[in-house]
């Protein structure tokens, strides 16, 4: 049977290899994929989109369909880590462990459905519990604003220079496993709870597929985004411009989440409770 | 100017030689990381700020701005990349690894 697959393994990668002589050589300006569309994206795109970055205008407009499925891909992943790893709260009896900070006392509560009260002296910790370190949360804690800062300026600024929606999108939800990570899961989940991330996820890919209907409403094809002009009052080609944006916000959000949320469920083993 | 540039530049790749070979050398994890970490925050520091001062050649409002979000990256790989030493090491102190020494026998 190994023998087999190592045949089958050698035979594609050969039949790979000899495919490749029929490629056309490096670099050549004269190969199928530079002599039909390309030079009407670097000639065009500029006057039909009024976005200076290329690469955003071929990925969110002219490559608009891609691109709305790529976010559901992304969605459809932060839904099937959900469905295969949540484990929803069941009456299993839980221990929950408490800690004591003036003293460093542990105790294990067992067997309470009901969380107990907060109290101010004692902390709910993880049963892996590690000492705090005080250098990486502080570091961590001044870090986190200014990561999403600079996540919401690459979402943002993706019309200009390099970024868009997915890179920005993967800087915040970077932001949030940081805090996850230099806390505990629990203060990453205060801040942002799993219902939130839920509705983020496909509102995101809601607002992408959306701006396209709504352009099909107004009277032009899907995620023709010309047809914005109506409503924002600008000519079809800033339009093209904003519904760029729009759709980046969308993937932002998609993708933002459904990192979060796929962190959080293989950390915490579905359970939620205690994690990183 | 030119020559301040020139300096800081090869001072950074000292630097980054010296870290390089540090790495490849030394005996352990501990004393591996500690070339690791002064390699990004010494090596990065003195090559981006003679990025930063090679792009104030033309005097303008936007290579100040570039100047200015070079130095922003210093600011941050200086935060940032000790912490991630820091916490290594942390990780490798509570695994139980200790640190290298000299065998006698």
């Amino acid at each position: 049977m190994r023998i087999f697959g190592i045949i089958v393994v050698i035979l594609t990668g050969a039949l790979l290899i000899y495919a490749m002589g029929d490629f056309p050589s490096w670099a050549d300006p004269a190969s199928p994929a530079h002599n039909h569309v390309s030079p009407r994206y670097i000639e065009k795109s500029l006057e039909q989109t009024s976005v200076p970055n290329l690469v955003t205008a071929v990925l969110a407009d002219y490559r608009g369909y891609d691109t709305m499925f790529e976010t559901a891909v992304i969605f459809a992943a932060g839904v099937v880590c959900f469905f295969l790893l949540r484990i929803p709260r069941k009456d299993e009896p839980t221990v929950r462990r408490y800690r004591h900070t003036l003293t460093g006392i542990t105790i294990s509560v067992k067997e309470t459905r009901e969380i107990p009260p907060v109290l101010e002296e004692f902390e709910r910790i993880d049963t892996l519990w590690t000492p705090p370190d005080l250098i990486i949360k502080t570091c961590c804690r001044i870090l986190v604003p200014f990561l999403q800062l600079f996540g919401l300026y690459v979402i943002a600024h993706g019309h200009h220079s390099p970024g868009g929606g997915f890179q920005g999108g993967v800087i915040l939800g970077a932001s949030m496993i940081l805090l996850a990570i230099s806390h505990d899961l629990r203060t990453a989940i205060g801040r942002m709870s799993e219902r939130v991330h839920a509705i983020l996820c496909s509102v995101g890919v809601f607002i992408f597929a959306g701006t396209g209907a709504l352009c099909l409403v107004l009277g032009l094809n899907f995620l023709d985004y010309g047809a914005l002009a109506r409503i924002l009052h600008v000519d079809p080609v800033t339009a093209r411009s904003h519904g760029i944006l729009i759709v980046e916000i969308g993937v932002g959000l998609a993708v933002m989440t459904a990192m979060i949320w796929i962190y959080n469920n293989i950390s915490s083993k579905g359970k939620y409770d205690e994690g990183l | 100017m030119d020559l301040i540039v020139v300096f800081l530049i090869i001072c950074g790749l000292i630097f980054f030689t010296g870290g390089a070979v540090g790495i490849l050398r030394f005996p352990d994890f501990y004393s591996r990381l500690h070339p690791a970490g002064k390699l990004d925050t010494g090596g990065g520091l003195l090559i981006l700020v003679a990025l930063a001062l090679f792009n104030l050649h033309h005097f303008s409002l936007s290579t100040l701005l570039t100047g200015f979000k070079i130095i922003l990256i210093v600011v941050f790989v200086f935060l940032s990349s000790p912490t991630a030493i820091h916490g290594i090491v942390d990780a490798g102190v509570r695994a139980g690894l200790g640190p290298w020494t000299k065998k006698k026998d």
